[in-house]
């Protein structure tokens, strides 16, 4: 245990006493990330966080941030520093600019020591896909445990107490999964709330940019440096910023929760099942008001090849730009087709191009009906049934994975109603749009597993509130592989 | 809808400009087969045939435009500095024909 | 037999905004490749498409004046394909909803009679980038990539060379005229891809289609598609099937050639464009695009004429569009239109001609011409001010009243007493020229008019005194 293990307030406290300097925290960070075993690193930016961290001499007290290491997914541009998106297409690219997200968090002083593994172009949902291989959980020494993907090297950063935040993206669930699995905070805001300029576009109807903490209190501390509208996209909102901190002593008292019985019924583990009922149980006790709601089965099965046709079509035409032409490496060709030829077949991993093809089919002329405009009409009613059960309340609350982090190379049953609809439910989140956070609730056999709350679109103050009181019940603010802690449930 | 084989896949890949192993394309043939049966599943849905497909996440427009003012260019060496073939200030390539 | 031809046409404007269409960077046409480019040019990964409001200001103008259903709710969609030229694998453009739908253009057929072609739509979108290539090797210069362009679809309902010219003529004098582009089909800023078929007259049935690509004059226009009617009868004509093909137009034989290209069937699998929301035109905002828009061509005509120009010299004026800018700031403080556009025709393009310049390097102001013109109007001789004009260019635009003293130049007298008692007093005095004269020797009135100039000291105005000696020598 040391400052790196803490959360940001309590970092932020001993920078501003100078009992600790921000070269310090950052010569600390690297050298905790040079000695991880988990694969959660592409680059360590040694050189420009030691020549950043050195600068921050005056401590700023009203900047939570100032100081404080953080970690980044490498799908996000960042000026003079390698990305690859973990996909050897991208092996050598050096981006001319930095993301949006990552000039914020450098005006804030936050200083930068790595860009984390993902699974290739964030297109994966295991952490094992990447150019690098598979990135294990934290809680595991013996590796045989996944922490999940895509952003599974951020989650490895902030679960084993190398970062006290960092940026991941979420298109699918990628960062509010591997949350669960790391025992971690993991947070997306609404859709165009924060700036996605600079992060590498997967599936832009569905993507986001999501962080994980170790707290809630943390969680709003980062959104309220992160959100905002940014000229450089135009799908990010106008909508005024709260201060996203000042509703997390509000009272549960008042607030409708919904449960949706249809995904929690497919869910096995009763060890998950009984914590989840007792975390109810302590809701309802400090105020809140349950219900459990019904969701179309059909709805619910329509979930997974909804998102699996929209991202895969999105996906294969926002990746047509890398060709070997402009950035990545050139391999060469007679013609220029075997030069695009030769770049994405040596490029990308048979995974990708499998999900290409899938998108690239569905949007062709002859399938487009029946395969994507059905899974965009799919999409609009899922959004439209969850929107109707968020009109009524304030947040949707559920286990956030069925079962704690999976075993590498484990194969389960995959159409199992479990795998198909408690698996992949958080995508509701990206069809729409809406702020969604995953918490640790408990430790089962020495593992960690979240829940999840899902609010209104640009109701992240609300949601914050509710998580914060839902941590309260868990007892588990600050978790990480060094800080074990006992959970209450 | 376009009957799915091997040599469907096949040509869509290299239509995407990359090529992948027997294996692979056999691999992907039984996941399409999966994901075609699911995605038929769908078309049960009741009413599903008249809903609005749904690109955004919810309902956003704006009126917002970028004014016309142009900004600094690259330098030209940056701009091609992440270039694999380069010749003359220009990306280089092997003759271009139709 | 006989056969319709059947042409439609396509037509892209490339905008000479200030910057590009989905980038903020520079759209200043730089003959240096690669140094008008920022990230998302290029697409980098991570960039993403800011739509530039003059672009769509551009759009609506130019649908407007097509007459137009203009679609409030601006959307665009990605058209996905891989080509050196496109660097992000996708072209930004509004294949779902145009901006504009269902519009009209009267231009005049073969005959002079007025015909209108029907618009199917027209659209923003991005350009490509461009290549150059050479023997063994292509180069990729980005500069040109992200271009704003407009596409204007027209419906299948040309049947000449010579309408197709009117028509590509009107849609240039448009886009020209709202500023909206050079409209330089040499250079490509406006390019025209032809579909020519033929049909039996009566049948509804369409033939099969020829595309004609890179033509770049409007000349070429009418005669490619002349030329490629002529082809097709011939073909037909003889039993023949005409082949779906891409052709050029060889300006040296001025025939059609086959490019011998085959263009496999793309499916472009295009999807409506995540990256950027729909944008909400407000009714104020599509007036407003509406109003300050230039005055168009066909508005500048009719005034013209209405001025009192020669509509022959209107179009001549018309023609470049800075000739006609500086015509009028000319005309709000010139008399005449006529004088005024006589001299632009004249003297100031042989001016220009001589200098090799244009328009904009003129060194007189307009103000200065109009003053010039005036003179004219005023009583001066055409030759007098012909001198003006000439003095104020030789000594660094000298204004104009400052030439006319400097020159001596005075107005000739034209009050008709005066030369009628100087005409008399002259007659008077040579008789021997008056019988010349009347025995049919023409050149004697010459003389007669040049004693009495010579007598007035150039005073009076020649073609008064020529009048007057006319009336008087017959009544001898």
């Amino acid at each position: 245990m040391d400052y790196l293990d803490m959360g940001i307030a309590e970092i932020h406290s001993a920078l501003v006493k100078k009992e600790v300097t921000p070269l310090e925290l950052a010569r600390l960070a690297l050298q905790k990330a040079k000695e991880n075993k988990e694969n959660a690193f592409e680059y360590i930016c040694e050189a420009e966080a030691l020549e950043f961290a050195a600068t921050l001499v005056e401590p700023e007290e009203n900047n939570l941030l100032w100081g404080i290491p953080y970690a980044c997914k490498d799908n996000f541009s960042t000026k003079g520093i390698p990305t690859t998106a973990s996909s050897n297409i991208l092996e050598g690219y050096v981006p001319l600019f930095d993301a949006t997200v990552v000039k914020k968090l450098a005006e804030k002083k936050a200083v930068l020591i790595g860009k984390t593994t993902l699974d290739e172009l964030a297109m994966g949902g295991t952490g094992t896909t990447g150019h690098k291989g598979t990135t294990f959980n934290p809680y595991d020494p013996d590796h045989k445990h996944l922490i999940g993907g895509s952003s599974c090297g951020s989650a490895v950063a902030v679960a084993a107490g190398i970062v006290p935040f960092a940026i991941g993206s979420d298109t699918g669930d990628s960062v509010r999964k591997p949350a669960s699995y790391g025992g971690l905070v993991g947070m997306k805001a609404t859709w165009g709330r924060i700036s996605r300029y600079g992060l590498f576009c997967f599936a832009p109807s569905l993507d986001h940019v999501a962080y994980f903490t170790r707290s809630v209190e943390d969680s709003a501390t980062l959104l309220n440096a992160l959100a905002g509208r940014d000229e450089m996209d135009s799908t990010s909102s106008f909508q005024p910023m709260d201060n996203y901190a000042s509703g997390l002593g509000n009272e549960l008292k008042g607030k409708r929760i919904a449960i949706i019985n249809g995904i929690l019924d497919t869910i096995r583990n009763k060890k998950l099942i009984s914590a989840f009922q007792k975390s109810v149980d302590q809701l309802i006790l400090a105020g809140a008001c349950i219900d459990y709601v019904d969701f179309p089965t059909e709805l619910l099965h329509a979930i997974y090849p909804t998102y699996i046709v929209i991202s895969c079509a999105e996906a294969t035409s926002s990746n047509a730009n890398l060709d070997g032409i402009k950035f990545g490496p050139y391999r060469g060709g007679a013609t220029y087709q075997e030069v695009m030829s030769n770049a994405r077949t040596k490029g990308f991993s048979e995974l990708i191009k499998r999900r290409f093809v899938i998108g690239s089919f569905a949007l062709m002329s002859e399938n487009r009906e029946e395969l994507f405009e059905r899974a965009q009409k799919a999409r609009a009613r899922i959004v439209q049934v969850t929107n109707q059960i968020l009109a009524d309340h304030d947040a949707i609350y559920l286990p956030a994975s069925p079962s704690t982090a999976p075993v590498v190379g484990g194969s389960s049953d995959k159409l199992s109603d479990e795998r198909l609809i408690a698996d992949n439910y958080l995508q509701i989140g990206n069809f729409a749009g809406l702020p969604s956070i995953t918490l640790p609730l408990t430790m089962l056999d020495g593992y960690p597993i979240g829940v999840n709350l899902t609010g209104k679109a640009f109701d992240e103050k609300n949601l914050f509130g509710i998580a914060k009181s839902v941590e309260r019940i868990t007892g588990l603010e600050g978790l990480d592989v060094n800080v074990r802690k006992e959970a209450l449930l | 809808m376009k009957g799915i084989s091997l040599d469907v896949l096949k040509d869509a890949a290299n239509r995407l400009m990359f090529d992948m192993s027997e294996q692979e394309y056999q691999t992907l043939l039984v996941e399409f087969k999966s994901l075609v049966q699911q995605m038929e599943s769908l078309a049960k849905i009741e009413g599903l045939e008249n809903v609005e497909p749904m690109t955004f996440p919810f309902e956003c427009s704006t009126d917002y435009l970028r004014e016309d003012v142009a900004e600094e260019p690259l330098p030209r060496d940056e701009a091609l500095g992440n270039a694999g073939s380069i010749s003359d200030g220009q990306i280089k390539l092997p003759k271009v024909v139709l | 037999m006989n056969f319709e031809a059947i042409i439609g046409l396509e037509i892209h404007v490339q905008m000479k905004t200030k910057s590009k269409m989905f980038s903020a960077s520079p759209n200043s046409f730089s003959r240096m490749p690669n140094t008008e480019v920022t990230g998302f040019d290029m697409s980098f990964p991570g960039t993403m498409p800011r739509p530039n409001k003059q672009a769509i200001i551009n759009a609506i103008r130019i649908a407007n004046a097509l007459h137009m259903t203009i679609d409030p709710l601006v959307r665009f969609d990605r058209k996905n394909y891989f080509y050196p030229d496109l660097p992000k694998g996708f072209q930004i453009t509004q294949e779902f909803h145009p901006i504009g739908r269902n519009g009209y253009l009267d231009i005049l057929d073969k005959d002079g009679a007025t015909k209108r072609i029907h618009i199917e739509r027209i659209h923003l979108e991005e350009d490509t980038c461009k290549q150059i290539h050479f023997s063994d090797y292509t180069l990729l210069d980005y500069n040109r990539a992200g271009i704003p362009l407009v596409e204007i679809v027209s419906q299948p309902e040309i049947h000449s060379g010579t309408e197709a010219m009117h028509y590509v003529e009107a849609i240039r004098n448009i886009a020209v005229y709202s500023l909206t582009s050079d409209g330089k089909m040499e250079e490509g800023s406006l390019r025209v891809d032809v579909n020519v078929s033929l049909r039996p007259y009566g049948s509804t049935i369409f033939g099969t289609k020829v595309e004609i690509k890179n033509i770049n004059s409007l000349k070429h226009i009418e005669q490619a598609i002349d030329y490629e009617i002529q082809r097709q009868r011939a073909c037909l004509l003889s039993g023949g099937r005409v082949a779906q093909d891409t052709r050029r137009f060889d300006e040296s034989s001025g025939r059609t050639v086959s490019m011998r290209v085959k263009i496999p069937a793309v499916d472009y699998k295009c999807f409506p464009e995540p990256n950027i929301v729909p944008i909400r035109l407000s009714k104020e905002f599509i007036q407003e695009a509406i109003d300050s828009c230039p005055e168009l061509y066909e508005a500048k005509k009719t005034r013209y004429i209405e001025a009192g120009l020669p509509s022959i010299d209107a179009d001549i004026i018309l023609s470049n569009l800075d000739m006609s800018l500086y015509f009028d700031e000319a005309l709000k403080k010139c008399k005449s239109a006529k004088t005024l556009g006589n001299f632009m025709i004249v003297e100031v393009n042989a001016y220009l001609n001589r200098k090799g310049i244009g328009i904009k390097d003129y060194p007189l102001d307009p103000i200065a011409l109009a003053e010039i013109a005036n003179y004219q109007e005023e009583g001066y001789t055409h030759k007098q001010c012909v001198e003006i004009l000439s003095y104020c260019l030789e000594n660094a635009c000298t204004p104009p009243a400052d030439a006319k003293r400097a020159l001596h130049i005075e107005m000739h007298d034209s009050d008709e007493n005066a030369v009628l008692e100087l005409v008399t007093q002259v007659l008077n005095d040579n008789p021997q020229s008056v019988a010349d004269f009347k025995s049919g020797k023409d050149r004697a009135i010459g003389f007669l008019i040049g004693q009495v100039m010579k007598k007035a000291k150039g005073k009076f105005n020649p073609a008064v005194v020529a009048k007057i000696m006319n009336t008087e020598i017959q009544k001898r």
